[in-house]
């Protein structure tokens, strides 16, 4: 007996499901393969390979949903796992109050291919650990450094998704990234830089184009520099964000916001809700006329854009803000009708094979400019330039944030002197983002992103890339992030 | 219990499969040491919001993990698929891996046979419970709401997993675990309450009695005034102490504390907190989830951690420890933190004897702003209250916090006996909830 195929196990589960007089059904298989090569202090402190298959099953059945999934992929174990998704379906149907009816969406036959130039899988690992000892040695040869890290991350996804509407489409998908850190210690204080890439749809061409060996030198200089660093003094100050340090308040204070199954409440009790309510949709001064956020989940290369959402939905690219107002949600099939929409904007998405599909962040990008960034620091009497990730919290409705930053320059009479530590910002969304001034133009432009988006219960990690320029803030307060200032 | 009608899982691995697995493993392997674990679970979860389901899964995994060393080069790779021929692979697999390995300075071979200490983690009644417990005992919580007019969110959540660690070395743990956990969010109007739960057994989550606490928290948030920031005395309830204290916990590595890069550095054996402060680790507690082993297949045991204020312990690696001559790594997965002293018999006792003070349900986004003394940042959630003359007087809007817990518990004016503590953001805990002098609320939210 010829071993089955995935097409084969798909066909037997939307068989079961469609006898079962459910409205709607869908099943991913997913092979997912994952090296992450991790050094501490001058040495490899674990390399790990990852190989996870499975399959999940998703099943509507009079407007109440089910899902059930299963590592076993067997000709008994799938109808089995299909039967249990009707069962449970049945129960969430007979306490519904609400019947879940889906939005349309055409019927797909395809397939989605990664390009990579060098597969992450086939560079030799002794190459890849050579890397990272030669990197944590050239952060640690500046004085002052006391500890290092670098690490390597490559993930592919061979999936296919098949509903019982008809669309069957086939991925395969691959992702890397690479980072180092170096920590200081001076005067019993210590503090740390970082440089990576960020999380792209690309292969190992991404972690030669880095650079890691030109950058430890630097980033080992600037954790020196950053620990000997003044600290902050309190006060309102015009800030000038780095695109790596937007990509997390673009993230934080519109991202989650923007999801409309939080603004619908359906994430209450955990990730939260949203400030930004459907009554403000087209008319909420969210910023001012110079911010646009574009969601794109088809711009090559970046974590959102996989052809297809797990809801067998197309990418697409939307407007969430458009100069300051409020116009547009992350939705899936089954929340976009709840505000009229006649099409899911396909930003519904698991992390694996046992997840069920929520609505994610979709690729949410700040649009360009005019400036150039020493225009926009330029126009800055006191003020603080900062890069990249540090401290970051927002409260469940997305509005009270705090951010810190990976480094901070003092700004004075439009020149960017010495470093800062302890910046610490705080501030309330909309009035935030309706202080901005200045974004630089298009060759300024960079993309950061996320795979480790908290959200849903069970807990789910959520992959996305969200690409800026530099932009300005006016009179953001700043309080300093230690002690008791 | 209405029976769904589904057919029942598959077994899970039980120890004589998992012995056979591990034996398997160990003869294709030609590592000078090899190591296997187990991690293979069922459970599923019934989410609802806004009254209803709004998810219901399941999910059955199984993962076999080889670690294989020649000399002190090691490799891991996973899988899960467990036919032979796929172990074989993954042996092969995590050889190629440490071949291709540089040498790591701080490698140790898998550790001997251990004796382990069997505790409570598996209980009957989570072990067969399924998709239909769980949908009965949410829309029981759900039922609750809609009769108050209120509107719902929550999860049940169970699970059982078969655990194992085995190594050439004669090393061998195994044991069953279930998990069950509970939490609502009940929403009047713009306001908030929550509860959680959680329990090796699922019929001790209390749904009801959780259910009715976060109605009343939520019915009590309604029309919350504005207090401005700054520093008020708190009255921290039991999540919200766990949610400081979880970070009190992670941040007390060996590795961080020699190397100078740790809150605590150069103060082990000194007086830190509050002198009534005791924290141990207490892996038999019928209300903690303790667990019998460490994933290096290690035995847990009770442990003082803080003792009267004063930093007893911290947490090795094992290379740390051989280097620093610790004979046994203590674990902590089963905390308990208690004061000395007069306690207050509840929460309500501890509320009338706090004077003027805010009342903090739970804290939410904790994140680190400063590593250096632990300064932390995050939001009141879900029932924030203003207390005066030993009663609650209205709701106040949230607030951010910018404080260190080391700071913060230096005094503790008045406390209760431990009681369970779970949130979003951490594991389980037994803590109290205790009355702080002081802490630092930076800024005000809009609700």
């Amino acid at each position: 007996m010829p071993t089955p195929s995935w097409q084969d196990f798909a066909d037997l589960a939307l068989k079961r499901i469609a006898s079962s007089g459910a409205e709607y059904g869908d099943i991913r298989l997913v092979h997912s393969t994952a090296q992450s090569i991790r050094g501490e202090d001058r040495r490899i402190a674990s390399i790990r390979d990852t190989d996870d298959v499975g399959f999940g099953v998703r099943v509507l059945y009079r407007g109440g949903w089910g899902f059930a999934a299963s590592s076993i992929l067997s000709l008994e174990e799938v109808p089995r796992v299909a039967d249990l998704a009707i069962e449970i379906a049945k129960g969430s149907a007979s306490i519904a109050i609400e019947h879940v009816a889906l939005a349309r969406e055409p019927v797909h036959r395809d397939r989605v291919v990664t390009p990579v130039r060098i597969d992450p899988f086939t560079v030799p690992l002794g190459q890849k650990a050579d890397l990272l000892l030669a990197t944590m040695d050239a952060l640690q040869a500046q004085s002052g450094v006391v500890r290092s890290a670098a690490e390597l991350w490559a993930r592919r996804d061979r999936k296919l998704f098949a509903s019982t509407e008809g669309t069957r489409v086939e991925f395969d998908l691959v992702a890397s990234s690479g980072d180092c850190t170096a920590t200081a210690l001076s005067d019993g204080r210590f503090a740390s830089r970082s440089f990576n890439t960020p999380p792209l749809r690309r292969g190992y061409e991404l972690i030669e184009e880095a650079e890691f060996l030109k950058q430890a030198p630097r980033v080992a200089r600037e954790a020196v520099e950053k620990v000997q660093a003044p600290a902050v003094d309190a006060g309102a100050y015009d800030l000038v964000l780095d695109p790596e340090h937007l990509s997390l308040t673009m993230h934080e204070s519109c991202g989650h916001p923007s999801e409309l199954d939080r603004a619908l409440g359906y994430e209450a009790n955990y990730a939260g809700t949203s400030f930004l309510t459907t009554d403000k949709l087209g008319t909420f001064r969210y910023g001012s006329t110079h911010v646009t956020l574009v969601a794109d989940n088809t711009e090559p290369e970046t974590l959102a854009a996989t052809g297809y959402d797990d809801d067998g939905v197309a990418c697409q690219k939307w407007d969430i803000v458009r100069e300051g107002i409020f116009t547009g949600y992350c939705t899936n099939r089954e929340v976009a009708p709840k505000i009229g929409a006649a099409r899911s904007r396909g930003s519904n998405r698991a992390d694996s094979w046992g997840s069920v599909p929520i609505v994610r962040i979709a690729n949410i990008g700040l649009e360009p400019g005019q400036a150039t960034v020493e225009q926009l620091i330029a126009d800055v009497r006191r003020g603080i330039y900062i890069e990249g990730h540090g401290s970051y919290s927002i409260d469940q409705r997305r509005y009270n944030f705090q951010f810190g930053g990976d480094a901070f320059w003092l700004i004075e009479n439009g020149k960017r002197t010495h470093m800062l530590r302890d910046v610490i910002y705080h501030g309330i969304t909309p009035e935030f983002w309706n202080r901005c001034d200045g974004v630089a133009d298009r060759s300024h432009r960079q993309r950061y992103g996320f795979i480790t988006c908290g959200k849903g219960q069970p807990g789910q990690s959520g992959w996305m890339t969200h690409a800026a320029s530099h932009a300005r803030f006016r009179n953001i307060q700043v309080i300093r992030g230690e002690g008791r200032a | 219990m209405t029976p769904t009608g589904a057919k029942p899982w598959p077994k899970m691995t039980s120890r004589e499969e998992f012995q056979f697995i591990a034996e398997l493993v160990m003869a294709c392997s030609t590592a000078d040491h090899t190591q296997v674990t187990l991690h293979d679970q069922d459970g599923g979860t019934a989410r609802f919001a806004n009254n209803q389901m709004i998810q219901n899964v399941n999910m059955r995994r199984g993962a076999v993990a080889v670690t294989a060393a020649f000399g002190a080069r090691q490799g891991t790779a996973s899988t899960t698929d467990f036919t032979a021929g796929a172990l074989r692979e993954t042996v092969k697999r995590a050889e190629a891996i440490a071949r291709l390995s540089p040498e790591d300075p701080e490698y140790l071979p898998p550790a001997g046979p251990q004796v382990y200490n069997p505790g409570p983690t598996a209980r009957e009644e989570t072990l067969a419970a399924g998709p239909a417990v769980r949908l009965e005992y949410a829309n029981e919580a759900i039922g609750q709401c809609r009769m108050e007019n209120l509107s719902a969110a929550g999860v049940v959540s169970s699970s059982r997993a078969s655990v194992g660690v085995a190594a050439g070395t004669g090393l061998l743990a195994f044991e069953e675990r279930t998990e069950a956990r509970f939490s609502i969010t009940v929403q009047a109007g713009d306001a908030t309450g929550w509860a959680s739960s959680a329990h090796r057994s699922i019929d001790r989550l209390k749904v009801q009695e959780r259910t009715l606490s976060a109605i009343h928290k939520a019915t009590l948030g309604v029309e919350p005034q504005e207090l401005p920031p700054g520093r008020y005395r708190v009255i921290l309830e039991p999540a919200a102490v766990a949610g400081l204290w979880s970070w009190i916990i992670w941040t007390l590595d060996a590795k961080s504390y020699l190397k100078n890069t740790s809150p605590f550095a150069g103060k082990l054996n000194e007086l830190i907190l509050d002198a009534g402060l005791s924290l141990e680790n207490c892996p038999g507690h019928a209300d903690l989830l303790g667990v019998g082993f460490t994933a290096e297949g290690l035995p847990s045991a009770a442990s003082r951690w803080i003792h009267r204020g004063v930093l007893r312990q911290l947490a090795y690696d094992r290379f740390t420890a051989q280097a620093q001559q610790v004979a046994t790594i203590p674990t902590i997965e089963a905390p308990r933190l208690s004061l000395e002293g007069a306690a207050a018999s509840s929460l309500a006792q501890l509320v009338k004897s706090a004077g003027r003070a805010i009342l903090v349900t739970n804290f939410w986004y904790l994140r680190t702003v400063n590593p250096a003394d632990l300064t932390l940042t995050g939001m009141t959630r879900d029932g924030t209250f203003l207390v005066e003359n030993g009663e609650i007087v209205s709701a106040v809007k949230n607030f951010r916090f910018h404080e260190s817990p080391l700071r913060a518990f230096q005094r503790i004016e008045a406390w209760t006996a431990p009681m369970e503590a779970v949130t979003s953001e951490t594991g389980k805990m037994l803590v109290p909830a205790v009355v702080l002098p002081e802490f630092h609320f930076s800024s005000v939210t809009r609700f």
